[in-house]
């Protein structure tokens, strides 16, 4: 049978389960041919067919059906992801997951929620916050971002440094694997377990390679009452990641952190320069600028705002930025999400270039160096700079999730070409540092080419995991083991 | 002309949307809250016109009815910096360019064409006064509510003029035809000629909008022109609990939010919020012409508006437009059969009558 045979009888199959929710149309299939990743406009990627299920049982269903059919199964969530995650290159079955978006389970005695894999972080906050509740993984995309791109991607978050990633925060997890069956991982509702393999801790950065993750249970947090933001200035990277370290030795409980390079701030002063008309003022001798926010207790946050400040100037010689609009023009562009509305970072920074980024984890002593670096493989490969900026993702401790982020000329294939060399160039510089190639971006279509740097043998290992979830290879095709975009 | 023409002039912010994907847009959108797909998201239709305009797809019949199921409500414009709407609209006009226009659109610009009106009837509702007051085809339908609305008026000190008028064509660009538009446009711009150069008391948001950003001429929406005369006016207090439902045109894009606020307030009314309110506040799901062609979607659109009300604790929807009062009356009879319970929806003007007394 032809390629095209299997596809209309899959979609025979699937109209008989899903009707209306299935679809060959090829106007839907473009809908759903792009993340955020950087690509020229000849990777069409549409997938063969779309379907949205509405809950576990269907998804399995769906699988079974792929596997009879030897189609593809792609999942699709935020479609914000910057690795080409959900591009459907290979064909097959895009499964639309936002159609599992309930809130399955509100147990306030427990502080835990379990909710369909498809809600996005931003609702779920929504809804939680109805209970004084929230649930402190948040990504900056958290207004489309789903909770199943969190754990597909293993993406970044806002408040890491006292909440850690999704990993921390995640209990239990369903799975419909590549073998068409629905499995619960994890440890029910408790924090920690010493008991088995960790499955569920495999499923996270998986990007939908074992299997369609359809449920979750999280733990959340009782809202603080307050919050409070403020930028420091420092003379370099390191120092801020020493400085960092300092202020949680000292017992401080910091919310968020994150540290800027001069040309990054810029981007991140979009609401600034909107509400105020004018350009954020960093003095010449000040190379990079640390958000940090504390919040909880009233007098506790001031307290904490207080000791940070002195330990900073006193010990650092660090300086607190002068103008609060500035500071918070940054919190409105990387939390609140408050654009003024008809006008937004986003798309008005990506009207000639594309934003495009090497996400590279490093131990905090290599921020200068890399950063140099940065600089000169960026000028190989012709990329425009857009800056650095280093996310504390871990909790309680100074770490470097980094986005190296450069301005990606996308009219052509050969300045694709160049990205994903850039990309490659400094996925090598970080396993040189010591380091990993991604931290929060996650292998995509893009690193697996070569990710047999960082992980040596244990590729194979990682092949053989693949393989015992998804013995016909139908989950994902393309990701994670292979890149598309360089010989 | 070829098909595609009316998308060109958009082709930068159709691949800024399609090089950004930031999806601000699509959670919240009140059809892609119903149909599921990302297509009926304005970032799904940024990639459908990119296929357009690069032919790899082909204008038809499935892709029109996606494009009329579009609300115009700007929800997705207020969360983005790109010409979001006017976009849509050039889709809308690029299908029909191509031959897919839905009939019942048609048939509604031929009747606004060919008639100057879009609803039969029953007769011109005319009165002399001062200020010129626009009523738009939805209010020249219903006089009994003309009626309430002037007795409001008139107890507010103001003195409308209600002269000839004729559609103010939203209904004829919307829905494809900037040609017909151009036409509506010079009949209506003769037909008010006489009072181009006053200011203009109107009650349909969308025409107001209309008569504002496509006529260039001066108007007030009437409820504004109350609220300002709010302090000389006795209200009997009604006692409620009320949510207000924004209507697009008057909300986030004329910008009136307040004053429909002050005067439930005024009315002793305890006002809550629903959490999509003001310049972020969802369609009703009469918008873009969507009630003519898919009816069963608008009402879907207006539970989901409703359920936004009962999650609130709202027992009553006050709003405040022609359009948004019907739909969203329809959207709580349905959702009463589902949840078994009737959140009501009350016209502001007609409260306002009721509190004013004789």
């Amino acid at each position: 049978m032809s390629t095209d045979t299997y596809i209309q009888r899959a979609f025979e199959d699937l109209q008989a389960i899903f009707g209306e929710r299935v679809t060959v149309s090829p106007m839907h299939r473009m809908a759903y041919s792009r993340d955020w990743s950087p690509r020229h406009r000849s990777a069409q990627d549409l997938p063969d067919l779309v379907v949205i299920p509405h809950n576990t049982d269907e998804v399995v269903q769906l699988v079974q059906v792929a596997l009879r059919y030897n189609l593809p199964v792609v999942p699709f969530a935020g479609g914000t992801g910057m690795g080409g995650g959900v591009a459907a290159w290979r064909g097959g079955i895009m499964v639309e997951t936002k159609g599992l978006n309930q809130i399955l389970e509100l147990d306030l005695q427990n502080l835990s929620v379990t909710v369909g894999a498809g809600i996005t972080i931003w609702t779920l906050n929504e809804h939680l916050a109805r209970h004084n509740l929230w649930f402190p993984h948040q990504p900056e995309s958290k207004r489309a971002c789903t909770i199943g791109a969190c754990i597909g991607c293993d993406n970044d978050s806002t408040f890491g440094i006292r909440y850690g990633k999704i990993l921390e925060n995640l209990t239990n997890l369903v799975l419909v694997t590549g073998r068409g069956e629905a499995i619960r991982l994890g440890r029910r509702k408790a924090s920690f377990t010493s008991t088995g393999y960790k499955l569920m801790e495999l499923v996270v950065g998986s990007e939908g390679t074992l299997g369609v993750v359809t449920e979750a249970t999280l733990r959340v947090f009782p809202l603080p009452q307050t919050r409070q933001v403020r930028g420091y200035l420092l003379r370099s990277l390191n120092e801020g990641a020493k400085a960092l370290e300092r202020l949680l030795a000292a017992g401080l409980a910091i919310d968020s952190a994150h540290m800027n390079d001069r040309e990054r701030l810029h981007f991140y002063t979009h609401s600034y320069r909107e509400k105020y008309h004018r350009e954020p003022q960093v003095p010449d001798w000040a190379q990079a600028i640390l958000f940090i926010s504390w919040a909880g207790d009233p007098d506790v946050v001031d307290f904490s705002m207080d000791k940070t400040t002195r330990i900073l100037q006193e010990e650092y010689g660090a300086e607190m930025v002068r103008e609060q609009e500035m500071v918070d023009g940054w919190w409105d562009s990387k939390h609140r999400l408050e654009f003024i509305p008809f006008k937004q970072k986003w798309p008005d920074s990506q009207r000639v270039k594309k934003f495009g980024a090497a996400d590279l984890g490093l131990p905090i002593g290599r921020l200068d160096e890399a950063y140099a670096r940065f600089r000169e493989i960026a000028a190989k490969w012709h990329q425009d700079i857009l800056g650095m900026t280093v996310y504390n993702e871990a909790p309680n401790k100074s770490t470097a999730s980094i986005s190296f982020a450069v301005f990606v000329d996308d009219s052509t294939e050969e300045n694709i070409r160049n990205f994903y060399e850039y990309v490659r160039e400094m996925s090598q510089m970080a396993v040189e540092l010591e380091g990993t190639m991604s931290s929060y971006i996650g292998d995509g279509d893009r690193l697996g080419g070569f990710n047999i740097l960082e992980h040596g043998p244990s590729l194979e290992y990682m092949r053989q995991v693949k393989a015992l979830f998804d013995p016909a290879g139908i989950m994902n095709p393309g990701k994670k083991f292979e890149t598309r975009w360089l010989r | 002309m070829t098909a595609q023409d009316a998308l060109k002039p958009y082709i930068d912010d159709i691949y800024t949307c399609n090089r950004t994907r930031c999806g601000f847009c699509r959670e919240e959108c009140p059809v892609y809250r119903v149909e599921g797909y990302e297509t009926y998201s304005c970032r799904g239709k940024m990639l459908v016109a990119r296929g357009l305009l690069e032919g790899t797809l082909q204008p038809d019949e499935e892709m029109a009815r996606m494009a009329d199921e579009c609300l115009l409500c700007g929800y997705c414009a207020a969360r983005c910096a790109l010409h979001n709407v006017e976009i849509i609209t050039a889709l809308r006009e690029t299908l029909a360019e191509a031959g897919f226009r839905a009939p019942k659109h048609q048939a509604n610009a031929a009747q606004i064409l060919a008639e100057g009106y879009l609803f039969p009837r029953t007769s011109a509702i005319r009165r002399k006064g001062t200020t010129p007051l626009y009523l738009g085809c939805l209010y020249q339908s219903k006089p009994a509510e003309v009626n309430t609305v002037l007795s409001v008026l008139d107890k507010a000190g103001l003195d409308p003029l209600i002269a000839d008028e004729v559609c103010c064509g939203y209904v004829v660009e919307a829905t494809g035809d900037s040609e017909g538009f151009a036409r509506a446009q010079e009949r209506l711009r003769q037909v008010y000629a006489p009072y181009a150069d006053q200011e203009i008391l109107t009650l349909c948001p969308t025409c107001t909008i209309t008569l504002r950003d496509k006529y260039g001429l001066r108007v007030k929406p009437a409820i504004v022109a109350v609220a300002e005369r709010l302090g000389d006016l006795r209200l009997e207090p009604v006692a409620m609990t009320a949510t207000y439902h924004d209507p697009c045109h008057l909300g986030r894009m004329l910008g009136v939010f307040e004053e429909p606020r002050q005067i439930i307030r005024a009315l002793g009314i305890n006002l809550v919020e629903m959490e999509h309110n003001r310049t972020f506040s969802t369609c009703c799901g009469g918008g873009g012409g969507v009630t003519a062609v898919n009816p069963k979607l608008s009402a879907e659109i207006a539970k989901n508006r409703i359920r936004d009300a009962l999650a609130v604790g709202a027992e009553t929807v006050i709003t405040v437009c022609p359009t948004c009062t019907p739909t969203l009356l329809r959207g709580a009879g349905r959702l009463a059969n589902e949840v078994d319970k009737f959140v009501d929806v009350l016209d502001l003007w007609q409260l306002l009558d009721k509190a004013l007394g004789a």
